[in-house]
């Protein structure tokens, strides 16, 4: 690795940054624990690192819940999410998925919008914003900001909407409109520990007094070129008693998530392999502890 | 070509440093190659292994994946700064021994640097983790040799009286 890196420490410095090098050859940085592994391996001659490990602007670094909405700086660290008691509570798929990803030194400088620039289909915290309706909050070099929901931000795996005069700023997650939750996140791997998803599942159902799904999110990663949503799955289960399920509808609900995949054969293992354990981890969702 | 040079101080096993790095130098390289700090071991290089764990202000990182740009105005700590004169092993480092957890001692740094950090969290927020949340805590390191049972041992008799020990250890 040769680069050079620039480290802006404010907002107009980074935007001064992204202007200046708008014709040369640049990468963002953000915990680096993707693309250090990347320029590792190969990696152009003359490249600048706009590094945002030093940047110092709260919209950037923070946590701040609002009344529509909870909003996560670009740089929260998975640490720092899974951490949070507000998530906890109220985000438990997004929790889980924090907590499941990597080692304990990798959440410390992981960030959220590193694992969603990365644009991997088995970004966990990726699929879990995907359950959760998040919504990307995007500032380009003249400091314009544009908004745009995960499903149009990911364009392939590695391949987002983002410009190269822009930068990811942060995520936006509507608050629960009720707090009865059915939420989590399935991750399975070939270990336990330190191993990216063969499938994973990210859930999240909201309901009423009377336990009626009245908002539903699912999201599946592995399994396709991008995290999917399952969108028909979602509309399935609203609406419906979500502990009351039939067996049947279950697997109906497990079949639509399944039918959402699109799995390939890769060296982690095989699209029957993958279709199947995604269709019974699907139905796990539903299992009473 | 060589690139330009950066500037960057921070503390490291207590001690205040200013010097000029070169931008694309890893935390690790920094500690080992120019600091001649051995302790911390190049592994996997690629964030599996955890043998170059070290711990950045009160956390434990990867320094194999960790721009050394990046601890300016920051404290890190070393195996090396768990010594002192007075007391040549932390108590981490004592437990490591009593339960024989240690064999050709290569992923031993960084074992004790996660196990001290964690010790020191959990002393901050009053709790005391179960077995089970210390192998999660500690899934970032590998072991050939022992099978991780000893560690385990050891770490669960640490963290169920860790000491924060900051005056004598910087950290
Ligand atoms: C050993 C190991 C295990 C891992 N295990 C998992 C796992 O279990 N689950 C998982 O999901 N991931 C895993 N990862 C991948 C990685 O840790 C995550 O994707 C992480 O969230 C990336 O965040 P980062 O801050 O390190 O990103 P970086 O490496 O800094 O950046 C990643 C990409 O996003 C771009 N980028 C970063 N921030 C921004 C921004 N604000 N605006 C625009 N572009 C930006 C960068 O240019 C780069 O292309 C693992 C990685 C390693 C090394």
């Amino acid at each position: 690795m040769n680069f050079n890196t620039e480290s802006p420490a404010t907002r107009e410095e980074l935007l001064q940054c992204l202007r200046r090098h708008q014709s040369a050859d640049f990468r963002l940085a953000a915990g680096g624990t993707d693309l250090l592994i990347e320029l590792k391996k190969s990696g152009p001659e003359d490249l600048t690192l706009i590094n945002l490990g030093r940047l110092e602007d709260e919209e950037f670094t923070g946590i701040t819940i609002h009344p529509a909405e909870i909003r996560i700086g670009a740089l929260v660290t998975a640490a720092r999410i899974h951490k949070d008691p507000y998530i906890h509570e109220h985000f438990p798929v997004l929790h889980q998925a924090a907590r499941s990803l990597a080692s304990a030194q990798i959440r410390e400088v992981a960030t959220i919008g590193g694992n969603v620039c990365q644009a991997s289909p088995s970004g966990d915290l990726s699929c879990a914003l995907a359950a959760l309706n998040a919504t990307c909050e995007i500032i380009d070099m003249d400091g314009k900001i544009r908004h745009e929901t995960l499903s149009g931000f990911f364009r392939g795996p590695g391949k987002t909407s983002l410009l190269k005069s822009e930068v990811l700023k942060g995520i936006s997650i509507p608050v629960n409109q009720d707090e009865t939750l059915m939420s989590g996140f399935i991750k399975i791997g070939k270990r336990l520990a330190m191993e990216c998803s063969i499938v994973s599942i990210g859930y999240h159902f909201q309901m009423n007094a009377t336990g009626t799904v009245i908002q539903a999110g699912i999201a599946i990663g592995a399994v396709a070129p991008t995290v999917v949503f399952c969108t028909r799955a979602a509309a399935f289960v609203t609406g419906k008693k979500v502990n009351d399920l039939t067996e049947e509808e279950q697997l109906q609900v497990a079949g639509l998530i399944r039918q959402a995949a699109s799995p390939i054969d890769d060296l982690r293992a095989s699209a029957w392999y993958r279709s199947e354990v995604l269709f019974n981890s699907a139905r796990s969702i539903f299992e009473k502890a | 070509m060589d690139k330009k040079q950066v500037p960057i101080s921070f503390t490291i096993n207590g001690k205040k440093m200013t010097r000029q790095v070169n931008p694309s130098l890893l935390l690790i390289h920094l500690i080992r190659d120019e600091l001649k700090l051995k302790g911390t071991k190049p592994g996997c290089m690629e964030g599996e292994c955890g043998a170059c764990t070290v711990i950045v202000d009160g956390r434990a990182v990867n320094s194999c994946l960790y721009l050394a740009v990046n601890i300016d105005g920051k404290q890190v700590n070393t195996i090396e700064g768990l010594s002192t004169v007075e007391r040549p092993l932390h108590p981490v480092q004592h437990k490591i021994l009593e339960h024989g957890a240690v064999q050709c001692g290569f992923c031993t740094p960084g074992f004790v640097l996660s196990i001290k950090a964690i010790g020191d969290e959990c002393v901050e927020q009053g709790i005391v983790p179960s077995r089970k949340e210390i192998a999660k805590e500690l899934e970032g390191h590998l072991c050939r040799c022992t099978g991780y049972v000893k560690i385990l041992d050891a770490a669960e008799d640490y963290l169920a009286h860790p000491i924060l020990q900051n005056s004598s250890d910087h950290g």
